[in-house]
């Protein structure tokens, strides 16, 4: 059984509480109206907040210098996924020195923790967890991004650059 | 039968065995690449270095004969320290490319690195660039990067296939593995030598890049691809049969299994498959689940029985099926409906016993034994001419047939479907639909059945062996065994609560793209 705890009778008296209350609220607005610039709060939508540079928001799928996919699809970020949200399917690459590619790369991010592990995983710097965190959205399908989201949606311009290409591998003798 | 002690533990191998087997049959470790059990001894990847008590030098295990009294161990220093730096040499020209080999997570190289290497690599030297992507033939890509120049595979060719195909080229670290022009790696028994592969250096063309190995779980099972019944595993995840793989029985296959045998997972997969009961005739078909569809054609084939007695029903069936399946079928229709006419349908009568010498043999059911051994223990002396005459007199009403599980090894299943829809009722049991069954003219039950990997069984092979295998995966829950079927056709219910689910699991979440707008 559960006992419930009844107000003491001085609590009852509500008023006194009420307007101890609306005094604090009129002193904090008073307060912040002569001190604009110390106010903690933004104005949301035209003021952002600025995040730290290490910020793991959604995820990019880097590029090579030719613009194309650097995922080489050997699936660790998927082994590795907690929430198993990432999904490839591997095919052969026309180019003998490219071998395996993705043809399709889905992140389901409803499912995402954004825990950053895909990105910890990938051996060849092909995804990593960029600054964006503003995903609002309508339908829920629009929540499984694919390669041309991933890799290649406006904001990123043109794609980020991998800085491990494959072409500098081989003249290494890697 | 001598005797030796390894690592400290007494071993008695039979007469003229290696030492490297005696450390197999004691359950010890030893690093090797290029010993294989099914093929002769090359003694050249020198990693399976043991300290034999009164030899100063390290031997190799794979080629020095086990001999009475002899003291071997391969955990000193000084054989610890050869097999490190010997892998060393292994990997100096081997690109790591894990990432995107498709033998990670069941490679050779990686799992002996960590078991036995473990080191920092010393080579300061640029590595030998080699030919990638190399087209062997219509089944195998050569990667020559990644090969250690075990030979395992030309052995393959040269000893068990005998037909030479592979040979390594050139000399020094410029060695390649190839084949000469013109004569492609073009024969039935090609993957073994990817099975054989330590690394990632020949890979299958049809499992290439399809999945990776750790998301697969494998189960034993019996290839149902011809009679000779080799012993396999098959390899599942939650999307159906990926591959098949040869597993040991030195009785049956040895190591070795087919490719053909191989390509016997495809018609499972449920893209393949019939997956819903239909009941109609050519144009118009009625889906219904598979009990309902069995329950109706059971009522049916007992109109039958009593309107016009047992003779007017035929069975029909194909040695597709395992034992158990045979025997419940049998029981309900010999005991329960009287039936005399039971019929042995034999797909390529005139390659039944071709042989190629190796394994694959002329009968592509993988239990003919077991389905004659059923028929004569239910006293069925159907011929094949009395169904004939049968049919065309019109004295068969209703023929039930147990269609072939691999429709593509019966070249003759128009014509028996024409044949057997010349009654009026005719009742098939396939997994996999069918352009011909769905043209039937006969009112017709397609009565969706499970496949060999989707249930427990037995298959007599043609040495007369019965082979018990497991259940591996369920790719079509609501499709019956035939000793289901066999109950449902009497009228009784199915215990559904015994019967396996789906396959759990699904990676996809369809509520996400189900959803639409929140």
């Amino acid at each position: 059984m559960s006992l419930v705890k009844r107000p003491s009778p001085a609590a009852q008296w509500y008023l006194p509480g009420i307007l101890a209350g609306m005094w604090f609220t009129l002193k904090k607005m008073i307060y912040n109206i002569f001190n604009q610039k110390k106010m903690v709060t933004l104005n949301y939508p035209e003021e952002k907040y600025e995040y730290s540079p290490r910020f793991k928001g959604n995820h990019v799928l880097t590029v090579k210098k030719d613009g194309s996919i650097r995922c080489t699809a050997c699936m660790l970020c998927a082994t590795n996924c907690p929430a198993q949200c990432i999904k490839i399917t591997a095919a052969e690459h026309d180019d003998p020195t490219v071998e395996k590619y993705p043809i399709a790369y889905e992140i389901d991010v409803l499912r995402c923790v954004y825990c950053g592990f895909c990105e910890e995983a990938c051996p060849v710097d092909a995804i990593r967890m960029g600054p964006e965190w503003q995903t609002a959205g309508l339908a829920g399908s629009k929540f499984t991004y694919d390669i041309q989201q991933l890799a290649y949606r406006p904001q990123l311009k043109g794609g980020v650059q991998s800085v491990l290409d494959d072409q500098e591998r081989h003249k290494k003798g890697i | 039968m001598p005797k030796l002690k390894i690592n400290g533990k007494d071993v008695e191998v039979p007469a003229g065995a290696t030492i490297i087997q005696a450390y197999k049959a004691s359950g010890q470790d030893i690093c090797h690449y290029c010993w294989h059990p099914g093929l002769s001894v090359a003694g050249v990847c020198r990693l399976c270095m043991v300290q034999v008590e009164g030899i100063p030098k390290l031997q190799i295990a794979c080629n020095t004969e086990a001999k009475d009294g002899m003291v071997v161990n391969n955990n000193s220093e000084m054989v610890k320290e050869t097999v490190k730096w010997g892998l060393d040499f292994h990997l100096i020209n081997h690109p790591l490319d894990c990432p995107i080999c498709d033998q990670a997570g069941e490679c050779g190289l990686q799992d002996q690195y960590m078991q036995f290497g473990a080191y920092d690599p010393e080579m300061a030297e640029q590595k030998v660039k080699k030919s990638k992507v190399v087209d062997l033939g219509p089944t195998v890509v050569l990667d020559s990067e990644r090969c250690i120049l075990c030979s395992r595979c030309t052995r393959f060719c040269d000893e068990v296939t005998k037909t030479s195909e592979l040979g390594i080229f050139n000399r020094g670290d410029h060695s390649e593995i190839g084949i000469v022009e013109g004569k492609p790696l073009n024969n039935n028994y090609t993957l073994n030598t990817v099975d054989i592969c330590p690394v990632g250096a020949l890979t299958s063309k049809d499992f290439r890049f399809r999945q990776r190995v750790w998301y697969l779980k494998e189960a034993d099972s019996i290839c149902p691809g011809c009679s000779t019944g080799c012993n396999v595993k098959v390899h599942y995840n939650e999307e159906g049969l990926w591959r098949v793989k040869p597993r040991v029985n030195p009785d049956v296959n040895g190591h070795w299994m087919c490719d053909v045998g191989r390509n016997t997972y495809k018609y499972v997969n449920i893209k393949n498959r019939l997956l819903a009961g239909k009941v109609g005739r050519r144009d118009s078909w009625m889906e219904m689940s598979p009990n309902d569809a069995t329950r109706t054609a059971g009522m049916r084939l007992k109109d039958v029985v009593d309107k016009h007695g047992p003779e007017s029903v035929a069975l029909v069936l194909t040695g597709q099926y395992t034992n158990e399946e045979y025997k419940d079928l049998l029981v309900y229709f010999v005991t329960g409906l009287k039936l005399k006419n039971i019929f042995h349908w034999v797909n390529n009568p005139e390659k039944l016993n071709d042989f190629d010498g190796l394994l694959f043999r002329g009968d592509r059911n993988p239990n003919t034994k077991g389905l004659e051994a059923a028929l004569k223990l239910a006293g069925s002396k159907g011929r094949w001419e009395d169904l004939q005459a049968g049919l065309n007199g019109k004295k068969i009403k209703a023929v039930v047939v147990a269609g072939p599980e691999d429709q593509s090894v019966y070249p003759d299943m128009n014509e028996k479907v024409a044949l057997f829809a010349q009654a009026d009722n005719l009742v098939w049991f396939t997994a996999c639909p069918s352009d011909a069954l769905n043209g039937s003219g006969a009112e017709t039950w397609q009565i969706p059945v499970k496949t060999h990997a989707e249930k427990a069984g037995t298959f007599t092979n043609f040495q007369g062996k019965e082979q018990k295998f497991p259940l591996a995966t369920t790719i079509v829950p609501q499709a019956l065994t035939l000793s289901e079927a066999a109950e449902v056709l009497a009228g009784k219910e199915l215990n559904w609560a015994l019967r396996p689910k789906s396959l759990g699991g699904a990676k996809n979440n369809y509520a996400t793209t189900e959803r639409g707008a929140l």
